[in-house]
């Protein structure tokens, strides 16, 4: 049997008509309000047209940190090149050929990999966030950043005649990558019984896990006399910093991070049922421990994935989805990949900063995204973000 | 709009009369029983109450006829098929709930709240088909919340998010929809404007309406079916028959008034006043003065025909001690004047026998119905044995002598009381009960064969008491 809501006030053919030519406005009984309606219209199409804007900015951001570097190459050169790459431009080379390899091969496929952490961090955030429902989730938060940490440290202490190359990535990412994947499967089997998973458990399993693997972290570099000189090199690396050399790498995490974005793109709707509550979230349908298992496997990937190139960067993934709900509101269908474009334009810009503020020398990625992304955060909080409610 | 009005075909829908059906259901959290065999049926188009105290059970009834918790016992039928055998989506598909009020996170707009209702319909990629928009918008309409779309949900007073609660139920498009307590939390404006909305639902779209209530007055004016749930189902039926004065008082354990207000025409539930409070205390005592009642051992449907007797004859009794959820208790709750509740499936409590034989000494007379000898009922025949031995008439139902009587064997000969004692000791599980029954006939205890000779024993001026 099927239930028949019928409105009995409108003709049927006049809301069909109107559904028929603006598939986005809310159709109203004569008579309604709709000044609200149409400012919702124009709301809704202002965030519609965001997404390319934001893709634009991203793909703007990266032609500028490519540009800049020791070697500066001006933006209109890059741009250039970048076009004449696609084969269907063909702009006389009025630049030395140096640039064209440096801007290539080194800065770009950094850039890239900046771009891909971004993303990776903030739709993980945004899945931790919504999953957890809880505005301190950060997608470093159940295990992962020590898990990566605690991987890395041992590819540190590892014998050099270890050396690896698995399409170009050393020991210490795919030790990181493990190392993080381990944690969170760890953590969400310690928070499991008999089936249920409570976010609460997992909250505090996940910080319990982090701090025995931090301690073992800790007792691996004191134990152990031969890291020498590569402390200070498995510090940098805690602190964070964009470390891809090759186009494969950024193919392979590339991969994974699309996939990632993928199914938190099917999950949204998920993600939105779980912000009335499990119960709620199962009335509506939903199986709700396996979608919590789906929305951590996913996270838990895009982090790894984020975490073996970049280290330990910190707060995209907790600003990011932040200052797009501010802005764009909660629904996870806008808001995942609002949040990936902005948290990629953010990691671009910041290791732009990073690479160039205190050139030659490097300053810390994480350092500069707390730096500067701290501050504008609090700004936004405090006069954008006023209405803005959990 | 018509959202689906031409595939509700009249044979489609008489093919599923039943909307719910719980079919001897048992719960329980962990190790605390909530709900023991329950069995009930509600009919597609039904709009039934849901009445009992805090406690009773009653959200928990709603939570496993969605299949949130699944029974340890029975089985629940949604249109005739088993929770079992339906996924969650197609539960929700068969079933929405409203759930007393909850926050949500995030500051979703009323508009994205109710969309979320389309979740059981749709595709990976969400709400985007014509028809769940449809149904959105119906659903805003019919529950009066489109002026409120756009607005943040968090934002909204308690009766316009309970609307749009129901507007995402609506959206749901099932046609079953269960709401715990919706009007808690409602001034009674809002409490009528949210019942009057499910009496519509329920009146031009057919919609199957169960909704457990804390208010007796508004469920009785609104529900032309009511239930009074309390582990179990009480009563069941039109709210004349279950809003009865001595039932509700002794369900809810507080004395109530129950009449029709002057120019209304439905049944009003009210405290009593002082100083009927004051009486119904004193009305409630005297009914158990000693001497004035019968005491039942009862116990797994034993009593069950005899406490109807003594009812229809009049005969104040006290019951017990007796296990809630067992059949005898649900009837004693109903029909005793007085009824001692053990927790489900427990022992017989200290508590619970003293209680029985403090009942037994200060009863006229003490009837033993044919009882599962365990060691719980044996401290009960002992209790019944010193009240025989204080004086007090003790009656043994035992209705296998009615067969030996029948037999042409009408006075007690030995030989009859051997067909008796080989029943007791065919429920004689302790093997102290065959030698507890001899002390009691030593002591003067009575057998009677059939109900109708305890009431005539009790109602009469016979020697015997």
């Amino acid at each position: 049997m099927t239930t028949t809501i019928q409105p009995s006030e409108k003709p049927k053919g006049a809301s069909g008509a109107a559904d028929l030519q603006a598939p986005h406005q809310p159709v109203t009984a004569p008579g309604a309000k709709t000044s609200s309606s149409t400012g919702q219209l124009a709301h809704r199409h202002w965030r519609v047209g965001l997404l390319p804007l934001l893709a634009l900015l991203l793909v703007v951001a990266m032609i500028v940190a490519g540009a800049f570097g020791e070697v500066p190459i001006s933006p209109a050169h890059t741009a250039a090149i970048l076009l004449n790459q696609t084969h269907l431009f063909h702009f006389p080379r009025t630049w030395p050929v140096t640039d064209e390899v440096i801007l290539l091969q080194l800065r770009l496929p950094r850039v890239a990999g900046a771009a891909l952490v971004g993303m990776a961090l903030a739709v993980a955030g945004v899945l931790f966030q919504g999953l957890l429902r809880n505005p301190l989730a950060d997608p470093l938060l159940l295990g992962t950043s020590s898990g990566a940490a605690l991987g890395a440290s041992i590819a540190f202490v590892v014998p050099a005649l270890f050396t690896a190359d698995w399409f170009g990535f050393g020991l210490i990412p795919v030790l990181a990558f493990i190392g993080a994947l381990l944690a969170v499967a760890l953590v969400y089997w310690l928070a499991s019984r008999g089936g249920h998973t409570p976010v609460v458990t997992l909250l505090l399993a996940g910080v319990a896990v982090s701090a025995v693997l931090t301690a073992i972290q800790t007792l691996i570099i004191t134990l152990n006399d031969r890291l020498g000189l590569q402390i200070s090199a498995l510090y940098l690396w805690l602190a964070g910093g964009v470390d891809v050399q090759t186009w494969v790498q950024v193919g392979v995490i590339g991969t994974l991070t699309l996939l990632g974005v993928f199914g938190a793109l099917l999950l949204a709707p998920t993600l939105d049922a779980f912000a009335l509550g499990e119960e709620m979230a199962s009335h509506l349908g939903l199986r709700v421990e396996r979608s919590k298992l789906a929305i951590v496997a996913v996270a838990a990937l895009l982090v790894a994935a984020a975490v073996s190139i970049s280290g330990l960067v910190g707060f995209v993934g907790l600003v990011a989805p932040h200052v797009c709900r501010i802005t764009l509101g909660p629904r996870h269908r806008f808001l995942i990949p609002a949040a990936g474009l902005t948290g990629a334009i953010f990691v671009v810009v910041a290791d732009l900063l990073a690479r160039t503020l205190a050139s030659p020398s490097e300053i810390p990625l994480g350092v500069v995204t707390a730096l500067v992304g701290g501050p504008f955060f609090l700004w936004l909080l405090r006069y954008a973000g006023r209405r803005y409610t959990w | 709009m018509v959202v689906n009005a031409e595939t509700m075909q009249p044979g489609r829908a008489a093919k599923h009369t039943d909307a719910v059906v719980f079919d001897a259901v048992s719960f329980a959290y962990a190790h605390s029983p909530v709900i023991y065999d329950v069995s009930l049926r509600v009919v597609a188009g039904e709009m039934v109450g849901l009445l009992g105290p805090n406690g009773a059970g009653k959200s928990t009834a709603l939570k496993l006829a969605t299949g949130v918790l699944k029974p340890q016992q029975g089985e629940i039928r949604l249109q005739g098929d088993s929770l079992r055998s339906l996924s969650r989506a197609e539960v929700a598909r068969r079933v929405a709930v409203v759930p007393q009020d909850f926050s949500v996170q995030f500051a979703y707009t009323v508009r994205q709240i109710v969309e979320m209702g389309r979740l059981p319909h749709m595709g990976v990629w969400g709400v985007s088909r014509v028809d769940d928009r449809l149904a959105v918008q119906a659903a805003l309409e019919a529950t009066n919340v489109s002026p409120l779309a756009d607005r943040v949900f968090n934002d909204l007073s308690g009766g316009e998010r309970q609307r749009v609660l129901i507007a995402l139920a609506l959206a749901q498009d099932a046609p079953i929809i269960l709401l715990d307590e919706p009007t808690a939390h409602l001034d009674i404006r809002h409490q009528i404007e949210v019942l009057d909305l499910l009496r519509r639902l329920n009146h031009e779209h057919g919609l199957t309406v169960i909704a457990a209530l804390h208010d007796l007055n508004l469920a009785a004016r609104y529900f032309p079916r009511l239930i009074l749930f309390n582990r179990e189902i009480v009563t069941d039926g039109p709210p004349a028959s279950v809003l009865d004065e001595a039932v509700l008082s002794r369900v809810y354990q507080t004395p109530v008034q129950v009449g029709i207000l002057r120019g209304e025409e439905h049944l009003s539930v009210l405290p009593p006043g002082y100083s009927m409070a004051e009486r119904g205390e004193r009305e409630r005592e005297p009914s158990l003065a000693p001497g004035t009642y019968v005491h039942v051992v009862a116990g797994g449907g034993s009593g069950e025909l005899l406490m109807r007797s003594l009812a229809d004859a009049h005969i104040a009794f006290s019951a017990g001690p007796l296990n809630a959820g067992d059949s005898d208790a649900t009837l004693a709750e109903r029909l005793a004047d007085l009824c001692i509740v053990e927790p489900p499936y427990a022992p017989v409590s200290e508590q619970g026998i003293a209680s029985a034989r403090e009942h037994m000494l200060n009863a006229r007379a003490v009837i033993v119905c044919p009882i599962p000898l365990g060691h719980g009922n044996i401290a009960l025949l002992q209790a019944a044995l010193a009240a025989r031995q204080a004086g007090v008439p003790v009656l043994l139902l035992e209705p296998t002598r009615n067969l030996a009587a029948s037999d042409g064997q009408a006075d007690a000969s030995a030989g009859d009381d051997e067909s008796a004692f080989a029943a007791i000791r065919a429920r004689d599980f302790s093997g102290q009960g065959m030698e507890l029954y001899r002390q009691l006939l030593a002591a003067g205890a009575r057998w009677v064969a059939t109900n109708a000779e305890a009431v005539s024993a009790l109602s009469g001026s016979q020697a015997f008491l």
